[in-house]
């Protein structure tokens, strides 16, 4: 699992893959740090990260886009089929090299709340701050399983990436749905929504059920890639 | 070490295998033979682990592949059609991750990879990036990752394909020093790599096994002798004369003089032997045959036997 983690972290690192997705992720950190803490001079960072969350819709898939697609454009995958390890360990060391990149991108924007303290005498209330990074970290995981998924469907990088981002999409769109809709369809449909948890999460709700109800997405997410990999093995 | 037994593949409606069954014993380097699209990728993908089979078993080293793919696995390096390569990574770092992936202790690794390098010829290489090799180096970094882990079977998918043709000739010598301690399935549509390599052949035709046997078996020939070059001591005229008269015999070809001698192609027809009425006759006019060399069928004839009478045989 770990052979695979580090070619996956090298590989993303020598292409210009990473260094773009890292790039234009801080750009708008940047510019949603200006707009919310320093013009609205809102005292939470977690605003910023509520932010975001609307744009890990196309980030999720532009992380995880290569990871199975590229091995079957390469002519590699046979290599990985063919190797004495199981689909499963692949699979998630994949999983983890993409993670590992979304935390990098997390882990830059730790400077932001720190020159915050700077700004603001007394510094900032911790509470809201630290529950909107673990909200935010835990939808990002969430999200990479899901679009690492939907990329396990084709052998072709853009393909998985747009693919995802319409999953993801509907995704976003569910908790509005299900208002709309009502009922207990409705009802099932918020209660599925990742954002409406999102939100109960970092408004400083922390809340077991859905730390629960992230998890468990995420690794619904990741085994269903293994079951969607493995199962050329048997048909 | 390898049993394959009634095995079938199914796309959908198309049997792209279709009962084929045969056996490779330890030390043993078996040709693959057939025509393009014959089946034999998908026979070798299967053998692997990569694909599936629909029915029938394959054991190696006396594990059953679907039951327990890691241990066949483990036994098996791989070299597919297309060379599995990293475009990114240099051939020193691919074949490292090689070395993770089928868990090589970190003790031995740098000396099998020293081996491997110098027996594949890859050393000057190792800090180049797989991206900016050649054709044939990128194939000879295929051969070497199969290699790592020192597995006791080698399963080579056109291992000279694109190849020129002194490296063709490199990989065979190089797949040839490995019989030692390996055994070889080697699939191909060159012929005369396997006459050159094999001790064994297969021959696949439509998914379905043609022919197989000895490589001897194959070039020998078959019964009766149809085909041979005679030296006998005379002038042209009048040998071919005497040899042209001979029952049975149905072409009589010269070729050229050798010192008193004239040599002779004789063709007889099908099940004739024509040697005895020959030798007869022609000590019968005092002309002695100073030699007489049978031609066996080339692999190459026997090959394009086998296809044609397959497709008649489908044509009917």
């Amino acid at each position: 699992m770990w052979t695979i983690y580090k070619r996956e972290m090298s590989s993303y690192f020598r292409s210009p893959v990473a260094y773009c997705i890292i790039g234009f992720f801080m750009v708008l950190v940047g510019m949603f740090f200006w707009v919310r803490n320093l013009i609205y001079g809102s005292i939470y960072f977690s605003d910023v990260l509520s932010n975001l969350v609307t744009y890990m819709t196309f980030f999720a898939p532009l992380i995880t886009m290569r990871l199975l697609a590229d091995e079957k454009k390469n002519g590699t995958e046979v290599l990985l089929r063919t190797a004495p390890i199981p689909m499963r360990k692949i699979v998630v060391g994949k999983y983890f090299a993409g993670l590992t990149l979304f935390l990098i991108m997390v882990g830059i924007t730790f400077i932001y709340p720190v020159i915050l303290t700077f700004l603001i005498d007394g510094g900032i209330p911790a509470g809201k701050n630290v529950s909107g990074y673990v909200a935010f970290i835990l939808l990002g995981a969430c999200y990479l399983a899901i679009s690492l998924f939907v990329s396990s469907f084709t052998e072709n990088q853009v393909v998985a990436a747009v693919s995802g981002v319409v999953v993801l999409l509907i995704f976003y769109f569910m908790q509005s749905i299900g208002g709309t809709l009502g009922g207990t369809f409705g009802a099932v449909l918020q209660w599925l929504s990742p954002l409406k948890r999102y939100s109960d999460f970092a408004m400083g709700g922390f809340n077991l059920a859905s730390l629960f109800y992230y998890v468990s997405f995420t690794f619904v997410g990741v085994f269903l890639t293994v079951m969607n990999v493995e199962r050329k093995r048997w048909n | 070490m390898i049993e394959i037994t009634n095995l079938t593949k199914r796309y959908g409606q198309i049997k792209a295998l279709n009962d084929v069954s045969f056996n490779v014993k330890k030390g043993e380097i078996l040709g693959f033979l057939g025509p393009n699209g014959a089946g034999k990728s998908t026979t070798m993908n299967i053998l692997t682990g990569y694909i599936p089979y629909t029915e029938g078993s394959v054991k190696v080293g006396g594990f059953e592949i679907m039951e327990n793919p890691e241990a066949v696995k483990k036994q098996i390096g791989y070299l597919p059609e297309l060379p599995p390569l990293y475009q990114d990574m240099t051939v020193l770092e691919y074949l490292n991750f090689i070395c993770d992936l089928k868990s090589v202790p970190h003790r031995a690794r740098k000396a099998q990879l020293d081996d491997i390098l110098y027996m594949v010829k890859i050393g000057d290489i190792r800090k180049r990036l797989v991206r900016n090799l050649s054709k044939g180096y990128k194939q000879r970094v295929g051969v070497a990752q199969a290699l790592v882990g020192n597995p006791p079977i080698l399963i080579l998918d056109e291992p000279t394909v694109g190849l020129d043709p002194s490296q063709i000739i490199e990989i065979r010598k190089l797949i040839s020093a490995l019989r030692h301690d390996h055994t070889i399935i080697l699939s191909t549509h060159i012929l005369s790599e396997v006459t050159a390599v094999c001790s064994s052949v297969v021959v696949i035709n439509h998914g379905k096994i043609a022919a197989s046997g000895s490589v001897s078996d194959f070039s020998a020939t078959e019964g009766t002798v149809r085909k041979f070059t005679i030296h006998v001591v005379g002038d042209k005229s009048s040998v071919q004369k005497v040899i042209s008269q001979t029952p049975g015999v149905r072409k009589t070809d010269f070729i050229r003089m050798d010192k008193d001698a004239s040599v002779f192609m004789v063709e007889s027809g099908h099940d004739v032997d024509v040697r005895r009425p020959l030798f007869n006759e022609l000590s019968h006019n005092s002309m002695a045959i100073l030699e007489l060399r049978p031609m066996g069928r080339t692999l190459e004839e026997i090959f394009i036997d086998i296809v044609n009478k397959d497709k008649n045989s489908a044509d009917q």
